[in-house]
């Protein structure tokens, strides 16, 4: 990222970094659009004739099929020259003619660049097959002597493979193909290939084509025993191709085919690092499967499983493309679904997949075809259009392979429907000539004229998105209404809020939306600028027509100010140059930069108040480093309601390049800076390589900063000499998972942890940290290297960062778990559950101490079973190192009085009459398939509370230490067959007392059993995620794991002999007051997930339901 | 983004320049000897300043001795001329000149820029100070002037281009063409930038208003005691029309997604003392207008019926009716043609020149209706007039908008 922000490359043809993401994509052949030489093929020159079309229709961005010298086995798929324009479709001259046709017209160009395999016939193949075995020209693909490597890489194409090997007599070896066996893979462990690959690349680029869509992404690198998709190596081919670009060019864009599901198309975005843009591929057949159903679940669910994505990355969104609707990221009963309701032809389905047009698919339907356009503009994503869609085109099932849905364009009703003026029977391709979707009754010309065509529909629909950025950029959130056959979101971006709500049903529906959220707002029918009923607290109701749908603009009431009260001022500021923290930070700028803080917290995922109100900012205090270039800052936010909240902000501006490549992460960007000869951006200044150095060197060289109220120290620790021994440039670079702190890596050694929220008074971290360091033996936490220090004049001292030796490690608890549950459940999947396996929805945990792991989880998760013992050792141990000090106040032990046993059961009751009373008001908006666990839990409101108020009496309930206090899988760290503890900061929402408080150790080891019951569900939602109806059949296998792996951990926790010394001495005070910390954690987590992931619900309330009261 | 292209003897001479506080730029066809004469007096009358003043004007020779001047940092720029094009396109000439001097003061660093006409009426003390009064003490990124015109001057203005943009983008700006203008560092480098690609980038006007609306910058207006005498001999009103309201409709269609989102509009703060007008001022015969309505309400009823809905024809029918005494265009009607011009010139629903073509005798009925009314209202009175006609360009913008959005033919 770093290396990106300081070089200038040869600019595309669009200014916005970001241009990708409100574009509106066309894809087309060449060869299919339009024949200017009457040949009977589509040429360049023919689009070019074609652009003024493209441009009137609105589209921004056009995607040309490959278009390269080619045997056309694979429609141009299987390229035999890479730097060459195919003879028949013109020249190479034609290509740039087009262009610069298409960039006078503001159209952006997408290319295809086919690198997984070239064709048979690529002078590089027939190279390779007569080289000797082991030569680099040989190496240029994928050989072997057996067809037995790589047994677990799939068949892609089923129904013409057998094998991804195929026998070259030539060579006298096989050779490796995903595809069809006349496209040989090429191999990228030979650098050749990839020096040959980037000289391509940098051909077209430097023709000034706009975009590369990488054809089969995850199949560029094999392994043996692995699927041979989606591996480390082929992102690192990915992330050299884009570092080459990224170097060389500006504003270009690189699309990811990766047909996979959303998880696992998310690693190639990378961290901004890879690709721009990839297709959503599962989305669109759900899309289709919502609408037969009339159900919205399949887009919602597919949605949530959908991951954040970089900011400066974008989901490609179709309805339909060149090849089949393919049917792989589907489950077996969806497959089968979908063959019936939209294949009732055999002819009509290839390999995993339909082979049909949008318009054929929804049974020429215009209100059908108009709500799936609707919601292809509307979801978030940049919409991508298959010519001929526009106008309703169908297709020709009786071509074979996918050339049904690649038929000539229909131009007119004239001869061969405008496309050619040749022979009908040279054409490429026959047209489209049956009564109801033949040229003469479906063409551009037509429709044209026609002021009710699909056309033209389609041309005010593009029109309208284009003026609404929010649809490009903005967030996404779903309502919840009672009606499943409405699909209700909300789109938003800064001050631009929309409301989409869409009938999957053939019948008109009736709904009531909650949109307290926006209550005052009014909202506005896009279309036709109709304003609706202001909404208020009540639901909201509306009325949709079959199919229908409608997009709303919520528009302030009329009583609102018309403009918001900051401008555009505000967003500049004039200085004099990178070091002019005055003209910003004192003054009339001060005061402007407080007008612009809040709308740029709310965009920083660490900024922890974006559910209140923000009144007022206030930089309280100030200091220049990194030689004036950036600046520490602390500011003070008020808001509505509750406490105000301090935040650390540390900011840069940049110029220049600098400056272009920085505000292609807007989030980052806080303002404009201009000078008197330059424009540059205020930003976050951990984009900047030298702060995250400077921060770094102040620690290490315990140095100060004075700032204008207090002073800023940096605190090294003896570890830090140790860890940066022999050690050169540490480049920083920040680590991707930003939460409520920010972390920046220097190199593998270092890892500086900056704390957003400041609270006055020691870190818990921090304070930990060192303690651990300093006072006990304890070893498995990251080596603490020091601390910078804030300390203002009259006020307790704060910590800003933290900084840690880096821990190798294979990655964090949790994900661990998830990878061994996975193994687990595969294991299990074909294994009858034998009912004498007790695995019941309550069981006491004083059985846990007894119970005899059965034999099957024995040979499931024999490995993890022994990790959670492990875990539980060191939990244990912890705890010890933590009640170690008897002379130091803040860490001694203290009994846990009948007081402290009062406070926490009146505090627990009072969580659980809080949670079950939003439970109960929520009901209604739950998923159908948790509202019947749910009114259990409910149910048991009694026994709860009373279970609280009459069982918390123990005789002797321990000690009260300092604890992790946030202790749960992710924040450990699996080192080889250990594991090292991490983050003692406790809640981050919660004050410094509270999370600096003394308390049971049993309350972390509570959290670390809930956590357990989280890993098993969400690993079994995943598992299961292709074939829900095993949800039921796994479960008990998924509690039969909790409930073996609690038993481990906490008999490994026992096993550490002296941890009877603050834990309760007898075995059922221990299980008395594990219980409660164990429903008090379930009653916080079931609170948490209805306001945040109503789709988690059920796994709190298994919690609450499997204790025995 | 076209951007103004200086020869490189300019660019020397600027450079050896180096950074200044105000440049003063005139544009259109000016002598030097005139210019150096006013000039001169404008550097006497400010005094002794610490500001360093350059003052710009068009001339292809290179300068010659700057006007002495009190104070040794005041220096005059010469840029070349802007290109003579066909009689009637003095606002294109206009804006190529008024993006130079823009240009001019990006490279200078110029802390304010004002840009006058050359006809050098407003280049007099109290006008740069004015517009400098603005511009530097009360920080606007754009100031304008408000000129003393008659309630019968200036209507093209008055009945489209000032109602339309402050309905569009919600800055209430009296002249959103001015003659002269101010503008501070940073709107100088965003106008100068501001010209539309391709082959209407040497065409199209400069709407500073505009431009500092959708940036929402400050914009200030100044009352300047300053006539402009517009030779009108041998220009066509049609090609009048077609230039400024075909420019403003371009600028519709750049800025769609911006004047969407705005609703209502907010006052411009305005500083000085307004000017009386012309005390007297000869009635006008609407005859010949209302005559010209007719003629193309019979000629030109097939373009209409192109452009314009069912019941905006049957209104205009209605109006066709009337007798000369009678002949009372209301505002709603008004602003509903301008604004279905509008869309039908962004979807080039004929060619625009014989649209805008089709829109003059509309004009002339509008400017035959708004005579008579205001033939015996005083200047203040018709001022309050064309409020009342703006107000109705507001009212009516959510027809536009709906029409812009989903234009169906199929409407009332």
């Amino acid at each position: 990222m770093q290396a990106r922000q300081m070089t200038i490359g040869k600019p595309g043809s669009n200014p916005d970094p970001l241009w990708y993401k409100d574009a509106v994509i066309y894809e087309l052949h060449v060869k299919a659009f339009a024949d200017s030489n009457n040949d009977g093929i589509g040429d360049f020159q023919g689009l070019i004739q074609k652009l003024d079309y493209l441009q009137d229709l609105g589209v921004t961005c056009l995607w040309v099929l490959p278009f390269f010298p080619s045997p056309l086995r694979d429609d141009g798929y299987d390229i035999s020259d890479y730097m060459n324009v195919n003879p028949s479709y013109g020249t190479i001259d034609d290509f740039r003619q087009f262009l610069d046709a298409a960039h006078e017209r503001g159209l952006q160009v997408l290319i295809e660049l086919v690198i997984n395999h070239t064709s048979d016939q690529h002078p590089w193949f027939q190279r390779a097959r007569h080289a000797p075995p082991g030569s680099p020209e040989r190496d240029f693909y994928v050989w072997s002597g057996t067809d037995q490597k790589y047994q677990d890489a799939r068949i892609i194409f089923t129904d013409t493979e057998k094998s991804n090997w195929t026998w070259d007599p030539v060579a006298q070896a096989y050779f490796w193909h995903r595809f069809f066996s006349h496209q040989p893979d090429l191999n990228y462990d030979n650098p050749l290939v990839m020096e040959e690959i980037l000289k391509i690349l940098r051909y077209w680029l430097d023709m000034g084509a706009d975009g590369l869509r990488i054809d089969a992404i995850p199949y560029l690198v094999e392994r043996d025993g692995t699927n041979c998709e989606n591996l480390a190596e082929t992102h690192a081919v990915i992330r050299a191709i884009r570092s080459a670009i990224d170097e060389g060019y500006a504003n270009r864009m690189v699309l990811a085919e990766a047909n996979q599901w959303p998880t696992d198309v998310r690693p190639y975005f990378g961290d901004g690092d890879e690709c721009h843009m990839a297709f959503h591929f599962p989305l669109m057949p759900r899309i289709y499967m919502a609408l037969r159903q009339e159900d919205r679940l399949p887009i919602t669910d597919i949605m949530a499983q959908t991951p954040d994505i970089p900011d400066n990355c974008q989901w490609g969104l179709f309805l339909r493309n060149h090849d089949e609707l393919t049917l792989e990221m589907v489950t077996d009963d969806e497959r089968d679904y979908m063959y019936l309701a939209y294949s009732a032809d055999p002819r009509m389905r290839i390999n995993i997949g339909i082979r049909r047009r949008l318009a054929p698919l929804l049974d020429n339907n215009r209100r059908r075809i108009e709500l799936l356009n609707s919601l292809l503009f509307s979801f978030p994503g940049t919409p991508i259009l298959y010519y001929g869609d526009e106008i309703g085109m169908g297709d020709n099932i009786y071509l074979g392979d996918r050339n049904g849905v690649r038929t000539p364009m229909q131009w007119t009703a004239d001869r061969n429907g405008g496309f050619s003026r040749s022979n009908p029977a040279r054409l490429y391709s026959p047209l489209i000539m049956d009564p109801v979707w033949g040229y003469e009754a479906i063409n551009v010309e037509a429709q044209q004229s026609d002021p009710s065509s699909l056309l033209n529909w389609m041309r005010n629909m593009i029109a309208l998105r284009k003026l609404f950025q929010v649809f490009g950029r903005g967030s996404l959130r779903f309502l919840n209404p009672s009606n499943r056959k409405i699909l209700a979101y909300a789109r938003q971006l800064d001050g631009e809020q929309v409301l989409c709500v869409a009938n999957l049903s053939r019948f008109a529906q009736p709904v009531q939306l909650d949109l307290a959220e926006f209550d005052g707002m009014v909202p506005v029918e896009m279309l036709g600028y109709v304003e609706f009923p202001a909404i208020t607290k009540q639901p909201y109701p509306l009325t949709l027509a079959p199919y229908g749908f409608l997009w709303l603009e919520l528009q302030p009431s009329r009583e609102a100010p018309d403009l918001p009260a900051k401008t555009q001022d505000d967003h500049t500021f004039q200085v004099a140059g990178e070091t002019d923290w005055e003209s910003i930070l004192t003054g009339d700028g001060v005061r402007r930069l407080e007008n612009v803080l809040p709308e740029f917290l709310l965009r920083q995922r660490w900024f922890g108040g974006k559910s209140r109100t923000i009144r007022r900012t206030a930089v309280n205090d100030w200091a220049p480093f990194d030689e004036q270039r950036s600046a520490l800052i602390c500011i003070s936010v008020d808001y509505d309601t509750g406490e105000a909240d301090n935040y650390l902000m540390l900011l840069s501006m940049s110029f220049g390049p600098d400056a272009e490549s920085i505000r292609s992460s807007p989030n980052q960007v806080l303002a404009s800076v201009e000078t008197m000869r330059d424009t540059g951006v205020l930003h976050d200044a951990l984009q900047r390589r030298s702060s995250c150095t400077a921060l770094l060197e102040l620690l290490k060289s315990g140095g100060r900063i004075v700032t204008h109220a207090g002073v800023i120290e940096g605190s090294p620790d003896k570890k830090l000499a140790e860890l940066c021994r022999d050690a050169g440039e540490l480049p920083p670079r920040i680590a991707g998972a930003e939460q409520s702190n920010s972390s920046v890596l220097f190199d593998d050694r270092l890892i500086m942890k900056l704390f957003r929220r400041q609270q006055p008074g020691p870190n818990p971290d921090t304070e930990i940290g060192r303690f651990l360091a300093e006072r006990s033996t304890f070893t498995n936490i990251a080596p603490f290297c020091g601390s910078i220090e804030y300390q203002p004049k009259g006020s307790e001292a704060s910590t800003l960062a933290m900084l840690q030796g880096l821990v190798a490690n294979e990655g964090d608890g949790w994900q661990w778990t998830l990878e061994e549950l996975e193994r687990y459940y595969e294991g299990c999947a074909s294994s009858v559950f034998q009912a004498g396996a007790r695995s019941g929805p309550a069981i006491r945990l004083g059985e846990l101490t007894g119970w005899t792991v059965p034999p099957e989880v024995h040979e499931h998760a024999g490995l993890y079973l022994e990790a959670a013992g492990t875990l539980g050792r060191r939990t244990a141990e912890l705890h010890q190192a933590l009640a170690g000090s008897t002379d130091d106040p803040a860490f001694a032990p203290e009994p846990l009085t009948p007081e402290d046993l009062f406070r926490l059961r009146e505090t627990a009751a009072a969580r659980a009459v809080q949670a079950l009373d939003a439970l109960k008001a929520n009901l209604a908006t739950l998923p159908d398939d948790v509202v019947e666990t749910a009114g259990l839990a409910l149910g048991r409101r009694k026994l709860l509370l009373g279970h609280f108020r009459k069982n918390l009496q123990v005789a002797d309930g321990g000690k009260r230490t300092r604890v992790h206090g946030d202790y749960h899988l992710g924040q450990v760290l699996r080192v080889k067959s250990d594991f090292v503890i991490l983050d003692f900061e406790g809640e981050p929402a919660r004050s410094l007392a509270e999370r600096r408080a003394k308390h049971s150790p049993l309350k972390d080891v509570a959290g670390m059993l809930r956590s357990f019951s989280y890993a098993a569900y969400a690993a079994l939602i995943k598992y299961t995620t292709r074939r829900p109806e095993d949800f039921h059949q796994l479960e008990p296998w998924a509690r039969l794991w909790e409930i073996s792996i609690s038993a481990e951990f906490l008999r490994g926790y026992r096993q550490v002999p002296d941890h009877a010394a603050v834990c309760p001495q007898s075995a059922e005070d221990f299980d008395v007051l594990l219980e409660t910390y164990l429903m008090d954690k379930a009653l916080y987590e079931l609170e948490y997930e209805l306001n945040n992931r109503p789709a988690w619900i059920h796994i709190p309330l298994a919690g609450i339901l499997s204790l025995p009261l | 983004m076209a951007r103004v292209e200086l020869p490189e003897e300019t660019k020397r001479r600027i450079e050896a320049i180096g950074s200044v506080d105000v440049l003063i730029g005139v544009w259109g066809t000016v002598g030097r000897d005139g210019f150096y004469e006013r000039a001169a007096q404008v550097i006497a009358e400010l005094g002794e300043t610490a500001q360093k003043i350059v003052f710009a004007f068009p001339g292809d020779t290179p300068p010659e001795q700057p006007p002495s001047a009190p104070d040794s940092t005041v220096v005059c720029l010469q840029y070349p001329s802007p290109s003579s094009g066909p009689a009637g396109e003095l606002w294109i000439e206009a804006a190529s000149a008024q993006r130079s001097i823009l240009e001019i003061a990006a490279l200078l660093n110029a802390g304010s820029c004002l840009v006058l006409n050359a006809d050098l009426v407003a280049l007099h003390v109290q006008s740069i100070q004015m517009l400098l009064y603005a511009s530097v003490e009360k920080q606007c990124d754009l100031v304008t002037p408000i000129y003393p015109v008659g309630k019968y001057d200036g209507l093209i203005n008055s009945g489209i281009l000032s109602p339309l943009t402050r309905a569009l983008y919600g800055r209430r700006v009296r002249y959103p063409l001015p003659f002269e203008f101010g503008v501070s560092a940073r709107l100088s480098t965003r106008l100068a930038l501001s010209a539309r690609s391709g082959n209407q980038a040497d065409r199209s006007l400069l709407w500073p208003a505009t431009v500092a609306a959708i940036d929402a910058a400050p914009i200030g207006q100044v009352y300047l005691d300053v006539h402009h005498h517009v030779p009108t001999e041998g220009l066509e009103l049609s090609v009048v029309l077609a230039q400024l309201v075909g420019s403003a409709f371009l600028e519709m269609e750049q800025y769609a997604a911006q004047w969407q989102r705005v609703r209502a509009s907010q006052q411009t703060p305005t500083w000085g003392t307004p000017t009386p007008p012309p005390v007297s001022e000869e009635p006008i015969d609407a005859k010949p207008m209302i005559d010209s309505f007719l003629l193309g309400s019979k000629n030109l009823d097939e373009v209409w019926r192109l452009v314009l809905p069912p019941v905006t024809l049957l209104e205009l029918k209605h109006l066709a009716r009337q007798s000369p005494e009678q002949f009372r265009m209301p505002d709603t009607l008004w602003v509903k043609i301008v604004y279905d011009f509008a869309l039908a010139h962004r979807l080039r629903t004929i060619s625009r020149t014989h649209l805008l073509g089709a829109l003059t005798p509309l004009y002339l009925g509008w400017v035959a209706s708004y005579v008579r009314e205001v033939s015996n209202m005083t200047h203040a009175a018709a001022e309050q007039r064309l409020e009342q006609l703006a107000r109705a360009y507001e009212d009516n913008k959510p027809y536009l908008v709906s029409r812009w959005r989903w234009p169906d033919r199929f409407n009332p």
